[in-house]
């Protein structure tokens, strides 16, 4: 028995030390779910929001928001062969994150207070506002004062109407539908006078067509990139990467890749971030 | 634990190179105990010492590292990095509130006595341009090397040379139109919207990133020093395990060897090696703590703070400009709302969110600020609405809600002062906003009073968590060396007389 007590004490003791003198960091709290340092990345991306994301017939994705999505995480370190994108559509965008079907979101994803409360927001990459799209022939219209008495397509789901008609009480007709693509066939058709968004959904609805913006814009939204809540170091490494996007003029180029010809006012200057939380 | 003399091969083995000449520490040692080595008594008790000796040479090492980590935590968040980046706010605030002045010196035109009065506004812009100057240096040093963010502060200097020379252009033309208050001619007009553009689009964004961005880095150093002084504390503690077993073992195979019960030098050096771990670790955890109520109740609550003052100011000044620019009122009444938002933001539920519904559901949310809130719980976001949901002491909790009651005041007389524009009365409108007697003015004189004084409480709660952080590592670069070198001296005071009896 005393024989076997020595070596075993000995062992224990080698451990003790061992531990003590073990690197720090290790033990005690694990760090929060982040994107620094991951070896692939999923992102959440919108499937028919022709050039901010759109999904081709090909199943690849493609648009403004995907390309901010590539250059940021390749400037994670992560490049674009380890990156998968997956449809996220506005009504799941905080489960997505939640349940970690997808690490991020790059999706016209716009900063709130009360989305802040489930969801970590690097950015804004982008401060588009909501604007006016009209017929090219029309100058009744100059700003969004305008539209009382005109009829306005209103999208079920989108909240973009509710600017116009209720926050600021501009009387216009309601022509209801589903998609903003049906406002555009309406547009034409003369079935309404004006579709009224975020003005970079207007320019990517409005490519290869007639309609003219107004560039009259009446409102700041935050196109930002969901997080895990609490992932401050992802949002930190990602505010770094949008300045790097907006210093070595990527951002420029970007926007004038998918919104250059559409008339539209473009910011090319870095937007002020909301900060980590 | 009598363990007789012929020792385990693992331990003989391991040891096999410890007895040679050189490793010796005594060299008037007599000779046969260097040949017998460790099958003997003396020579497991100088196995004992010597691994308790090292013992407490690692204990102190530990002990001074993780004493070294706290110190660079406390100087980091209390005396580096952190009042500089509080400083860099300065800079948005600076830059934010020179617009906020032109817009008023424009609005008044020839009526030089409007509200603080033309001179006033012109004095605080010079003031402003001189802080912003400064903040900017800080800035840039703590830039460093940072190649971005050198960047970022020169094209602040840079942006700021342009926007001076467009306010230049349009005093001059507001001098010369002579205008009364609120009636701007049209190149006025033109000529700020370029410099408020400018400065909305590229001077405060950047600066605020800055802080930020600076911000950052101090979380990031607080996490990794905060996490080492734990850890610091976790190593304190198992080397301090680690002496205490071998000096309690040495004392057990003493008192079982010699037929004594207690070595009172030995049992000494253990009951001080107990203490100084102790302390050790206490003051460890006090520095976690302290480096923590610096970080969450001081750092972050000023830096928010300060970010609601300063966007508070660029609010009130969008009221002038909504007076000044009738063509742009809509969107400045918006921008107005939207800084309201992230300063106090209240849910609108299916009501559509505009100044109207804002006006209406501010008392509500004001009013949860209150110890006992009547009717049913409020939920605010925005800036305020994180500093309601923190530990607040109970002074902080009455500044914090003199500061709403003083906000829901301003936005009292906004809302009077948007009724009188829409209502066609602009004359009526710009008395109110800029009148020196009719309120808007001291209204917000005094939330922004009631605001700088929630911040000074926040300050004065960081000094404080600094200064115990100080105080706590007074003497814990002496004490352990000491320390140890008494447990050292100890237990070779207590051993010697035991080793000479085989002499």
């Amino acid at each position: 028995m005393h024989n076997r007590r020595l070596p075993r004490r000995g062992i224990a003791l080698a451990a003790a030390a061992a531990a003590v003198a073990a690197p720090a960091g290790c033990a005690l709290e694990p760090e929060a779910d982040t994107i620094v340092g991951a070896r692939s990345l999923t992102i959440g991306v919108k499937a028919d929001q022709p050039h901010l994301g759109l999904r081709r017939s090909d199943g690849r994705y493609e648009g403004f928001d995907v390309d901010v999505a590539v250059y940021l995480a390749g400037r994670l370190g992560v490049p674009p062969e380890r990156i998968r994108f997956r449809t996220t559509p506005s009504s799941v965008r905080e489960r997505a994150l939640q349940d970690g079907t997808v690490d991020m979101i790059v999706a016209s994803y716009s900063i709130t207070a009360p989305r802040k409360t489930k969801v970590t927001f690097a950015g804004p990459y982008y401060v588009p506002h909501q604007d006016t799209l009209v017929r090219a022939d029309d100058t009744s219209i100059r700003s969004v004062r305008d539209l009382e008495g005109k009829r306005l397509c209103q999208v079920t789901g989108s909240n973009s109407w509710r600017r116009v008609t209720e926050e600021r009480e501009i009387k216009a007709t309601l022509v209801r539908v589903d998609t903003y693509s049906e406002c555009m066939d309406l547009l034409d058709q003369r079935r309404v006078d004006a579709v009224s968004t975020d003005d970079l959904i207007l320019a990517g609805f409005a490519a290869g067509r007639s309609g003219r913006i107004l560039n009259a814009p009446f409102t700041d939204e935050k196109y930002g990139i969901g997080l895990h809540k609490g992932d401050l170091a992802g949002c930190e490494a990602l505010n770094r990467a949008i300045t790097r996007m907006y210093q070595d003029g990527t951002a420029a180029r970007l926007l004038d890749k998918w919104f250059g010809k559409s008339g539209l006012k473009l910011t090319t200057s870095i937007p002020q971030f909301e900060g980590c939380s | 634990m009598t363990t007789p003399p012929s020792s385990p091969p693992a331990v003989a083995t391991a040891a096999g190179g410890a007895p040679a000449p050189q490793a010796e520490p005594a060299a008037r040692r007599p000779r046969r105990f260097r040949v017998v080595g460790l099958r003997t008594i003396p020579g497991r008790i100088r196995l004992y010492t010597a691994a308790s000796l090292l013992s407490v040479v690692l204990l102190l090492g530990v002990t001074m590292a993780a004493v070294g980590n706290a110190r660079d935590g406390v100087q980091t968040i209390g005396h580096d990095a952190g009042p500089q980046v509080m400083a860099t706010g300065t800079l948005y605030f600076a830059l934010s509130d020179m617009d906020a002045q032109v817009a008023d010196i424009l609005l008044i035109g020839r009526e030089h006595d409007l509200g603080i009065g033309r001179a006033e506004s012109l004095r605080r812009y010079e003031q402003r341009r001189a802080e912003a100057d400064q903040a900017a240096v800080q800035a840039a040093q703590i830039a460093g090397r940072d190649e971005a963010r050198r960047r970022t502060v020169r094209e602040v200097l840079d942006g700021l040379g342009r926007y001076e020379r467009l306010v230049g252009e349009a005093m001059l033309l507001d001098r010369q139109s002579a205008h009364p208050a609120g009636e701007l001619p049209q190149n006025v007009i033109d000529t700020y919207r370029q410099a408020t553009d400018l400065m909305k689009m590229e001077l405060l964004p950047r600066a605020y990133n800055l802080t930020l961005d600076s911000g950052a880095t101090v979380r990031q150093s607080y996490e990794t020093d905060r996490d080492a002084v734990l850890d610091g504390r976790l190593r304190v503690g198992l080397a301090g395990a680690l002496a205490l077993a071998l000096l309690i073992a040495l004392q057990v195979y003493l008192a079982g060897r010699f037929r004594r019960l207690v070595n009172p030098a030995l049992a000494l050096a253990t009951v001080l090696a107990l203490a100084v771990v102790a302390a050790g670790m206490a003051m460890l955890s006090a520095q976690a703590g302290h480096l923590q109520r610096a970080k969450e109740e001081g750092f972050d609550s000023i830096l928010a703070l300060n970010r609601a003052r300063a966007i508070s100011h660029s609010a009130f000044a969008d009221e002038s400009r909504y007076l000044l620019d009738p063509g742009r009122a809509d969107t400045y009444e918006q921008v107005f709302l939207d800084k309201a938002l992230s300063v106090l933001y209240v849910d609108p539920g299916l009501r559509p969110l505009n100044l109207e519904t804002y006006y209406g559901l501010l008392p509500g949310a004001v009013r949860s600020y209150e110890r006992d809130p009547s009717g049913p719980p409020v939920e605010v976001l925005g800036l305020f609405g994180e500093e309601k949901d923190k530990n607040l002491a109970e002074f902080e909790e009455s500044r914090l809600r003199l500061t709403v009651q003083a906000y829901q005041r301003v936005m009292d007389n906004d809302r009077r002062m948007r009724e009188l524009a829409a209502a066609g009365d602009r004359r009526a409108a710009i008395e109110l906003r800029m009148g020196r007697q009719s309120g808007a003015i001291t209204a917000f004189d005094s939330y922004d009073q009631q605001l700088t004084s929630l911040i000074q409480a926040h300050r004065d709660e960081f000094d404080r968590a600094v200064r115990a952080g100080d105080d706590g590592l007074g003497g814990w670069d002496v004490l352990p060396p000491a320390a140890a070198l008494a447990v050292a001296g100890l237990v070779l005071a207590g051993v010697r007389p035991r080793l000479a009896e085989f002499r």
